[in-house]
């Protein structure tokens, strides 16, 4: 094949691996980057290599089960272990969800605050367009849309560059790992992997693929995009962090929030670095608030064999309509009511997560190494050693990170 | 025999099977389904006992309801079994799997399966696909009954005859019944290209194959442009071409330029060659203009051809063509003169001349005119299909109403079925 055919087939393939990698990057991942640059500087730079290449690893198993099978995750759960496992898991992935709404509207009412804008106004009008948008809108206006927000991304990188971080020690960090003996640097390096790597990017991914409709002999190209995708997440996740350990760490700042680092970059790094940080964030943020709760009515209604899809009206499809409505509803809501116990709920939610992962990928290694299922498309035996390790490691994060967020005394995150 | 009244396989799953006096020879894992007469029935029950499989045919059983199974052998008397792939088996090949529903004209997915006794045998009566189905496998459907009554609210019960399912899996595609696959082909193309959509490739490609070439071509021309290219490679050639073939020319070039150059070609070089040229000559077109949307299948006659002549050739010619409430005027050059409405047509009397009654001001449009423009101006003019002609005045095809909402409005079957 010549080398305009390969591109010409890279373009048509390219997409379901970008944009997911993109939407990893909502508001709790900016809040984990934000923080860990803020407390630690540079020295935890280094996570986001074996991060990637975990995400690689799982991502790209995922995305070869969706060329083959044309079908998604939840599909392929509910049609090999049956409506209990696939049941419970959906209800797990709805409570999960429903936390990453909240913090994604979260994200949006912190940065319209920056920006000087009343949350009160701005959470309403967000979550309405959202749902107009969605519902109503069309196609092409939806992917617009997104396209637009997957560019402005890109905002961190010159954000971190504004910062200007003194390079030397960024590489150094990026690429020597530094281990330190204390419990709040070892939570913070889990809860990067752990906003990384998430149950519902999984049964995103797979259905995106799957949707497209991308051929079996196109996997390569497949496979290049979600490798490309998971380095972008990264190389944004780098600059996040970049950011915040140039300007915040030095001056001893130390923040528990995305929107805090906002505020607190305006008098280090100038008044845009600041602005393009709060943008960036209101953008994840929405991105978030638009992705999550469509795919989650989508993968629950699929697995469960309800009517499903944007243009049916409450009466078509019940079930779906009321989850991606009361998703929204509920998590601007949330926000809303003063005094609501959000930090109750958003623990509830990553300790979900974290419990509904290591099920999600032994779900995934076992399917994608069921011949009936996969064929010759199943793991190499080399390969399902580095998968099976991967996976065993992040289990074993996981549980800690549950056990500690569960127990207080372990530090806040 | 053993069986009367009905019952739902999740309820007898994993339920002892006694023997005559009353021990426990194994507890129900499945049920083998075969072929029958007038609906699927069960052959046997595959029952484990210390993590072994028996396999107990239907004719041993003496008891067969909800709350008592019994067979008339004993455990010394019962055949081994392994599970094959062959073997059709119900909570594992049909329990959690997507199945067509003919008369709804939508995919679902069953929950449970319900059996009923039918002369001796026990046969597949409908499948489960509601909320009633996912709480009795959970095993709350009481639960559930109770607090939808607290509610004041009733549980309903949702369940689809075996007669309207079409299952999409090859292996239970062997039990689905002749009237069922009449009632699929049936259903308005519109509604199986929108089945198709929802469905994985590979299934989708299955529901396609049982289907005659022109009730394919009319849903394959509904379905979105990946889509068919994707059914149409995995087809052989031979068939592939012969549903080409009953797709208006404009069409099939849109499916064909989709295709891989070798796959083109192969479909090209089996279709006659009238159809072959038609469809290349529309290929050269960009997509988004009048030349890539408009057909050359259209009706056109010389301007002293009489009206009892051309409603005599219409009658012949406009089996072929889709769009046919114009007539075009040509000359011998093919030079477009003139257009006679199909209602101009028939109330004029048979002897006058198309020259007499034809219009002559009429809306016409080059090949690369956008179809936004295109679209413009059939709804200005209340069209029903607009000429595409050259900077002669040769006439080259037409861009008919349907084609260009299609463009503006695609159907949900065109679009990416997800809108993110």
């Amino acid at each position: 094949m010549s080398l305009y055919r390969k591109i010409a087939l890279f373009l048509a393939v390219m997409g379901p691996g970008i944009i997911t990698a993109n939407i990893d990057n909502d508001a709790s991942g900016i809040t984990t980057y934000s923080v860990a640059g803020a407390r630690f500087g540079y020295a935890l730079l280094w996570t986001l290599i074996p991060t990637t290449v975990a995400l690689v690893v799982i991502q790209e198993m995922v995305a070869r089960m969706g060329v083959v099978t044309g079908k998604g995750l939840s599909d392929l759960i509910r049609e090999n272990y049956g409506v209990k496992s696939t049941f419970y898991m959906m209800a797990a992935l709805l409570i999960a969800n429903f936390g990453t709404t909240l913090a994604n509207f979260a994200g949006w009412a912190a940065s319209m605050d920056i920006l000087g804008l009343s949350k009160y106004v701005m959470v309403p009008i967000g979550a309405v367009s959202v749902w107009f948008l969605v519902t109503k809108g069309s196609y092409r206006a939806v992917e617009r849309v997104l396209l637009f927000a997957c560019l402005l991304y890109f905002g961190y990188v010159i954000s971190g560059l504004m910062a200007k971080p003194d390079w030397f020690p960024v590489f150094k960090n990026t690429f020597v790992p530094q281990i330190k003996w204390d419990s709040e640097y070892a939570i913070l390096s889990i809860a990067i992997i752990g906003t990384t790597i998430t149950p519902w990017m999984q049964f995103y991914l797979q259905s995106s693929i799957a949707e497209k409709g991308i051929r079996k002999e196109d996997y390569k190209a497949s496979r290049l995009d979600v490798i490309l995708g998971c380095s972008i997440t990264d190389i944004i996740a780098f600059f996040i962090i970049v950011t915040c350990a140039a300007t915040l760490f030095p001056s001893g700042i130390r923040i528990n929030e995305a929107s805090e680092a906002a505020i607190a970059l305006k008098p280090l790094a100038g008044e845009y670095a600041s602005f393009i940080f709060a943008l960036c964030l209101a953008n994840g943020s929405l991105l978030g608030v638009i992705i999550v709760p469509l795919a989650t009515a989508y993968y629950i209604c699929e697995a469960m064999g309800w009517e499903a899809g944007i243009n049916k009206t409450f009466r078509e499809a019940p079930q779906f309509m009321w989850i991606y409505t009361a998703l929204i509803v509920v998590s601007a809501l949330v926000i809303l009511i003063p005094g609501a116990p959000l930090v109750f709920l958003m623990i509830l939610a990553s300790v979900v997560n974290g419990i509904l992962l290591p099920f999600v990928l032994i779900y995934a290694l076992s399917l994608v190494n069921n011949a009936k299922i996969m064929g010759e498309y199943v793991n190499p035996k080399s390969y399902n050693y580095i998968s099976w390790g991967t996976i065993v490691v992040i289990i074993c994060l996981t549980v800690f990170f549950v056990v500690t967020s569960i127990m207080p005394a372990g530090g806040k995150i | 025999m053993p069986f009367f009244s009905e019952l739902f396989v999740s309820e007898i799953l994993r339920k002892p099977v006694l023997d005559p006096r009353g021990e426990e020879l194994g507890r129900v894992k499945d049920l083998v389904v075969v072929k029958g007469e007038p609906l699927p029935k069960i052959s046997s029950l595959v029952i484990e006992k210390k993590r072994k499989l028996f396999n107990l045919p239907w004719s041993d059983l003496s008891i067969f309801n909800k709350r008592i199974i019994a067979a008339n052998i004993y455990g010394a008397g019962l055949q081994s079994y392994e599970l094959r792939e062959e073997d059709l088996l119900v909570a594992r090949d049909i329990f959690d799997k997507q199945i067509v529903d003919a008369n709804g004209a939508k995919v679902v997915r069953v929950n449970d399966v319900k059996l009923e006794g039918l002369n001796t045998e026990a046969v597949l009566l409908a499948v489960d696909v509601g909320m009633r189905g996912i709480m009795r496998r959970l095993g709350v459907e009481r639960g559930g009954e109770d607090l939808m009554g607290f509610l004041r609210m009733s549980l309903p019960h949702n369940l689809i005859s075996w007669n309207y399912i079409q299952p999409l899996e090859p292996k239970l595609t062997a039990i689905s019944l002749t009237v069922t696959r009449q009632m699929v082909a049936e259903l308005h193309p519109a509604d199986l290209a929108a089945i198709i959509s929802q469905v994985s490739r590979k299934e989708g490609a299955i529901l396609f194959k049982g289907l005659d070439a022109e009730t394919a071509a009319e849903a394959l021309s509904e379905l979105e442009p990946g889509t068919q290219a994707a059914i149409i490679t995995g087809m052989d050639t031979d068939k592939a071409a012969d549903i080409i073939e009953e797709m208006p020319p404009d069409e099939a070039a849109d499916v064909i330029s989709d295709l891989s150059a070798e796959k083109a070609q192969e479909i090209l070089g089996s279709l006659e060659k009238e159809d072959a040229e038609d469809i290349q000559e529309l290929m050269g077109h960009e997509e988004d203009t009048a030349g890539g949307i408009m057909t050359n299948a259209f009706i056109a006659y010389r301007p002293e051809t009489s009206v009892k002549e051309a409603i005599e050739s219409f009658r012949r010619d406009a089996e072929e063509v889709e769009t046919i409430y114009y007539i075009y005027v040509t000359d011998a050059e093919e030079k477009l003169k003139g257009v006679v409405s199909l209602r101009e047509l028939l109330l004029s009397p048979p002897e006058t001349k198309l020259s007499d009654i034809m219009v002559t001001k009429f809306k016409t449009v080059t090949p690369e005119t956008d179809e936004m423009q295109v679209a413009g101006i059939i709804s200005k003019y209340n069209l029903v299909a607009l000429p595409v002609v050259d900077s002669e005045g040769f006439i080259l095809g037409i861009v008919a109403v349907d084609d260009i909402i299609d463009r503006i409005l695609p159907p949900a079957a065109k679009r990416k079925r997800r809108k993110v």
